[in-house]
C-alpha cells in the first residue's frame, strides 16, 4: 500500500482527535457523577439542606404560645395549622434567633377562602354565602366580631 | 400572559421550545436531504445527478456546521451544551444527538476530504506562502495523485457514502423519535413522526439543491442541465406525495380512532393552526407544489426548458415553505395543546431580537449559504473543468455523458 | 392572642430558633442513630448531607389524596411557594376545581388555587363539582428522568424525582415529557425545577410544607417501608386511584374518590 501514505495519515489523525475529546471529557465528568446512578451523587445532599424550613408546624408554635395552642385545640380548628393564617414560623422566628411580629390578616378575606359558598366545597364543610350570612356589609373585620378563630362556633 | 381557551394545567401555558427548536429539524433536514442527493449519484450511480453530487455534499456540510446552533442557543444554560457528551444519560433520545452528530460530522468531513482531495493538492502545488502551507495541511502533507492512489480514493468515498447515508438518515430520523416518543403529547407521539421527518428531510434537501443549482449554475456561468432538474424535480414530487400521504394518514387515523385527543387536534389544526397547517403546510406549501411537479414530470417533453425550470422552482420554493410549516406546526402546535386534552393557549410569537429570536433564525437560515460561498473561495464547489478532478468518481467511462448538456 | 412577642424570655426564643433550624429533630436523632448503625457497613449507599443523618434507604415516600376532603382553600399552594421560593405564574401544586354535568363540563384553576376559588357560573346544568388537588407525582417509571440527556434528573432511592440545577442545561425535554404538567423552566435559573416533596423538610422528619398546612387532611404523606404508616395502610388495602394510569409512568401520588373527567 505505498499510495495509502493519505489513508494512513488521516486514519492517525482521527485517532488523535478521538483521543483527545476522550482525554478532555475524563476531567469534566462531576467527581460524584454516577456514585448512585447517572447523575451526580453529590446533588442529594445538596437537596437535603438546599434551603431552611419555613412551615414547621403547630406543635413548635405551642412553645410560645400555649395558651392560643390549647384553645386551638379543643375547637372546631384543631386541624388547622396556625401558620394557615399566621404566616410560617420561619418568617416570624428568624434563623438568627430574633423575632418578627407575624403579618395577621383579619378582614373577612382570610375567613372567606375556606368557609364561602362554593359549590365544590364538601357538602358537610361548614361554608355560608356571605351577603346572605353577614346583616350589613361584607368588609373588614366582620368575621371576628361574632367568631372567634381559635375556637369558631357556628 | 397568554389567553387559554378551556382549561390547562397552570404550567402548561409556556411554550418552552421556541424558534429555535423549529429550526432545528429544518436545519438538519437539509443535512439529511442534500445527503440523501449526492448519495444518490455517488453510491446509487444515478448520473444524473452528477450535475448537483458536489454541491449536495457542500450543502450537506454547511448545514451540519450550523445543525447544532439552535440547539444551543435554546438551551437554558448554554455553557453546559457539552455535557450531552460528557455525561450523556443513554435512555434519553436527546443524548444520542451528541453522538450521532458527532459520528455524521466525522464521516462527512472524511468523505468530504476524499472527495476534495486532488483539488486541495492541485491548490497547493499551485500557491505560495502561507497559502500553501493551508493546503498542503489540508492535504496531511502527501500530494499522491498517481492512478493507484486516486483508485484507493474512490473505494473509500463509496465506504464513507455507504456509512454516511445511513448515518445522515439516523441523525434525521432521530429528530422525528425526539417528538415521537413522548408519550405525554399526543400530537407528538406517533411511531410515524421519525418516517414524516426524514421522508420531509428529503423533500426539503432535494428542494433546496434545486433552488440552490439554479443560483450556482448562473454565478458560475454554466448551463443549467435539463435531465438534472428533471430528475430532481421527479424525486420531489415522489418524496412529497409520501410525506404528505403520511401526514394526512396520522390524522385520519387519530380521527377514525376517534382518540381521547382529537377533539382537542382537531380544534388545534382548526382554530390556533389554520393557517400554518392547512393554509400553508397543506395547500400553499402541499396541494400547489404537487400539481405543479406532475406538470413537470408528467409533461417533461412538452415543457420549454425556461418552464419546466420556472415551474421546477417555484414549486421547490413552496416545498420549503411545506416543510417549514411542517416543522413549526409540530414543534410550535404540540405546545398550544394542554396536556389536560382541555385547553389551547393562545399562538405563539416568537421574539424578534434576542438569542431565540426571528433575526438570529434567519442568520442560522442564512449562514450555511455564507459557509457555501466560503466553501467555494476556497476549495471550489464543482471541478474545474478539464482539470486533474474531471474524471467522476465511481463512474464507467462510457457513462459520463448521461447528463449531456440540453441543445 | 397574649401578645409576648415582644415579652417571651429570651430562653424560650432560642430554644425556638434551634427548634426551627433542625426542625423535628428528636425524631431526626431518634431514626438518625439507627442510621448511622445500619449504614456504616456500606459507606457509599446512603448520602450524608452535612453529617447529617438520614438513610434513604429505610424509606419510601407516598403522597396521598382524598378529593372528597379538599375545601379549595389554597393553603398547600401558598405554603409551596413560601417554603420552596416558587416564581410567579409557575406552579409546584395546585388546585383544580371540576365542574360536572351531563352533558358539559368545566375546568378551573386560577393561579393555581393559590388565592382560593370564587363562586363560578356555568352554562349548563352541573350535577357535582369538586377539587383536585395536584402535585408531581414523583411516578416510579417517570418519563421526565428518562428523556433528561445529562442525568440532571433522577430519582432518589427513597423515592423523589429529583432536578439538579447545577447538572441541569435547560433543554426543557422534560417539561415536555411529563405527562401532568409538573415541570417548569425556572425564569431565573433557566433550569427545570419541580416539586420536590419538600425533599429538605422530609429528610429532617417533617411532612412536605403543602401536608403540613392542610387544614381537612385532603393531603397526606406517608413511607411505604413503615410499619403502621395510615398512608401505607390506605395504598396496601383500599382501593386507590393514580392519574393517566394507562402511560404507565407508575405515580406514586395516590388518589380516593377521582372522578372520571380528571386526567
Amino acid at each position: 500500500m505505498e499510495h495509502g501514505k493519505h489513508v494512513f495519515r488521516i486514519v492517525i489523525l482521527v485517532a488523535v482527535i478521538l483521543a483527545v475529546v476522550l482525554l478532555a471529557r475524563g476531567f469534566l465528568v462531576p467527581r460524584t457523577y454516577g456514585l448512585y446512578g447517572r447523575y451526580r451523587g453529590a446533588n442529594v445532599a445538596q437537596q437535603m439542606d438546599a434551603r431552611p424550613v419555613l412551615y414547621a408546624g403547630a406543635a413548635a408554635c405551642a412553645d410560645c404560645h400555649s395558651d392560643e395552642a390549647t384553645k386551638r385545640a379543643a375547637g372546631a380548628h384543631k386541624n388547622v395549622n396556625c401558620e394557615v393564617c399566621h404566616a410560617p414560623l420561619g418568617a416570624h422566628i428568624l434563623a438568627d434567633g430574633s423575632v418578627v411580629k407575624p403579618p395577621v390578616d383579619r378582614s373577612f378575606t382570610l375567613c372567606a377562602r375556606c368557609h364561602r359558598k362554593v359549590a365544590a366545597r364538601p357538602a358537610g364543610f361548614p361554608q355560608v354565602d356571605l351577603e346572605q350570612h353577614v346583616n350589613g356589609p361584607v368588609e373588614g373585620k366582620v368575621c371576628l366580631e361574632c367568631h372567634d378563630p381559635h375556637s369558631p362556633k357556628p | 400572559m397568554p389567553e387559554i381557551t378551556g382549561f390547562a394545567f397552570p404550567n402548561d401555558i409556556h411554550v418552552t421550545w421556541s424558534l429555535m427548536i423549529v429550526m432545528y429539524p429544518y436545519i438538519t433536514g437539509f443535512v439529511a436531504g442534500s445527503f440523501i442527493v449526492t448519495s444518490l449519484y455517488h453510491l446509487f450511480d444515478r448520473q444524473e445527478f452528477k450535475p448537483v453530487a458536489r454541491l449536495a455534499m457542500a450543502t450537506s456540510f454547511a448545514f451540519l456546521l450550523v445543525a447544532s446552533l439552535p440547539l444551543q442557543l435554546h438551551l437554558g444554560q448554554p455553557q453546559r451544551g457539552p455535557f450531552v457528551i460528557v455525561t450523556p444519560n443513554f435512555t434519553s433520545a436527546m443524548a444520542g444527538f451528541g453522538i450521532l452528530y458527532s459520528f455524521y460530522m466525522l464521516v462527512l468531513v472524511l468523505e468530504l476530504w476524499f472527495v476534495w482531495r486532488q483539488e486541495i493538492i492541485e491548490r497547493a502545488r499551485r500557491s505560495r506562502g502561507t497559502k500553501r502551507a493551508f493546503y498542503a495541511a489540508l492535504a496531511l502533507g502527501t500530494y499522491d495523485t498517481s492512478p493507484e492512489a486516486i483508485e484507493i480514493d474512490h473505494k473509500a468515498i463509496k465506504i464513507l457514502a455507504g456509512i454516511c447515508l445511513p448515518a445522515a438518515c439516523m441523525l434525521h430520523g432521530y429528530v422525528g423519535f425526539i417528538f415521537g416518543a413522548i408519550k405525554a403529547n399526543p400530537w407528538w407521539s406517533t411511531p410515524l413522526m421519525p418516517v414524516i421527518f426524514l421522508l420531509s428531510a428529503a423533500v426539503s434537501g432535494i428542494a433546496l439543491l434545486i433552488l440552490l443549482y439554479q443560483v450556482h449554475a448562473k454565478l458560475e456561468r454554466r448551463p443549467v442541465v435539463a435531465s438534472c432538474v428533471q430528475a430532481l424535480a421527479s424525486w420531489l414530487w415522489f418524496f412529497l406525495i409520501l410525506t404528505i400521504t403520511l401526514e394526512e394518514l396520522e390524522l385520519i387515523v387519530m380521527a377514525y380512532e376517534k382518540s381521547e385527543s382529537w377533539l382537542i387536534i382537531s380544534e388545534l389544526l382548526t382554530t390556533r393552526l389554520s393557517f400554518s397547517y392547512v393554509t400553508m403546510q397543506m395547500i400553499v406549501g402541499g396541494l400547489i407544489p404537487l400539481i405543479l411537479l406532475a406538470v413537470v414530470v408528467l409533461m417533461n417533453r412538452y415543457l420549454h426548458e425556461k418552464v419546466r425550470n420556472t415551474l421546477a422552482t417555484v414549486a421547490a420554493f413552496l416545498t420549503l415553505i411545506q416543510v417549514f410549516s411542517m416543522r413549526w406546526n409540530i414543534v410550535i402546535g404540540g405546545q398550544l395543546l394542554s396536556k389536560s386534552l382541555r385547553g389551547l393557549r393562545s399562538p405563539y410569537e416568537p421574539e424578534i431580537f434576542g438569542r431565540e429570536g426571528v433575526l438570529v433564525a434567519i442568520a442560522l437560515f442564512v449562514a450555511p449559504f455564507v459557509i457555501l460561498w466560503v466553501f467555494d473561495r476556497v476549495l471550489g464547489i464543482e471541478e474545474p473543468e478539464g482539470g486533474p478532478a474531471a474524471n467522476p468518481p465511481a463512474a464507467p467511462p462510457g457513462a459520463a455523458p448521461a447528463g449531456s448538456h440540453v441543445p | 392572642m397574649s401578645d409576648c412577642h415582644d415579652g417571651c424570655d429570651g430562653g424560650r426564643r432560642e430554644f425556638l430558633a434551634g427548634t426551627l433550624k433542625l426542625a423535628g429533630g428528636a425524631v431526626v436523632t431518634v431514626i438518625g442513630g439507627s442510621a448511622l448503625a445500619s449504614s456504616s457497613s456500606s459507606p457509599t449507599s446512603a448520602p450524608r448531607p452535612g453529617g447529617g443523618a438520614y438513610d434513604w434507604n429505610e424509606h419510601l415516600w407516598a403522597y396521598l389524596i382524598d378529593t372528597t376532603k379538599c375545601i379549595g382553600c389554597g393553603s398547600c399552594a401558598r405554603a409551596c411557594k413560601a417554603e420552596n421560593d416558587v416564581p410567579d405564574g409557575f406552579y409546584r401544586t395546585w388546585i383544580e376545581r371540576y365542574v360536572v354535568g351531563s352533558e358539559d363540563s368545566h375546568v378551573d384553576s386560577p393561579n393555581g388555587g393559590m388565592d382560593g376559588f370564587p363562586p363560578v357560573q356555568v352554562g349548563f346544568v352541573a350535577n357535582k363539582s369538586f377539587f383536585v388537588p395536584k402535585i408531581c407525582n414523583h411516578c416510579r417509571a417517570t418519563p421526565c428522568t428518562q428523556v433528561c440527556p445529562v442525568g440532571a434528573s433522577y430519582r432518589t432511592k427513597d423515592g423523589a424525582v429529583l432536578v439538579d440545577a447545577e447538572s441541569c442545561i435547560g433543554c426543557g425535554y422534560c417539561v415536555q415529557a411529563c405527562p401532568y404538567g409538573s415541570r417548569f423552566i425556572h425564569p431565573a435559573t433557566h433550569t427545570a425545577s419541580k416539586c420536590t416533596w419538600c425533599y429538605h423538610r422530609i429528610t429532617k422528619g417533617l411532612k412536605p410544607a403543602c401536608v403540613t398546612v392542610c387544614p381537612t387532611q385532603a393531603r397526606q404523606f406517608g413511607d411505604l417501608k413503615k410499619e403502621g404508616d395510615p398512608v401505607r395502610a390506605v395504598v396496601e388495602h383500599d382501593r386507590v386511584q393514580i392519574l393517566q394510569g394507562h402511560l404507565l409512568t407508575e405515580p406514586q401520588c395516590y388518589y380516593t374518590h377521582l372522578d372520571k373527567e380528571v386526567r
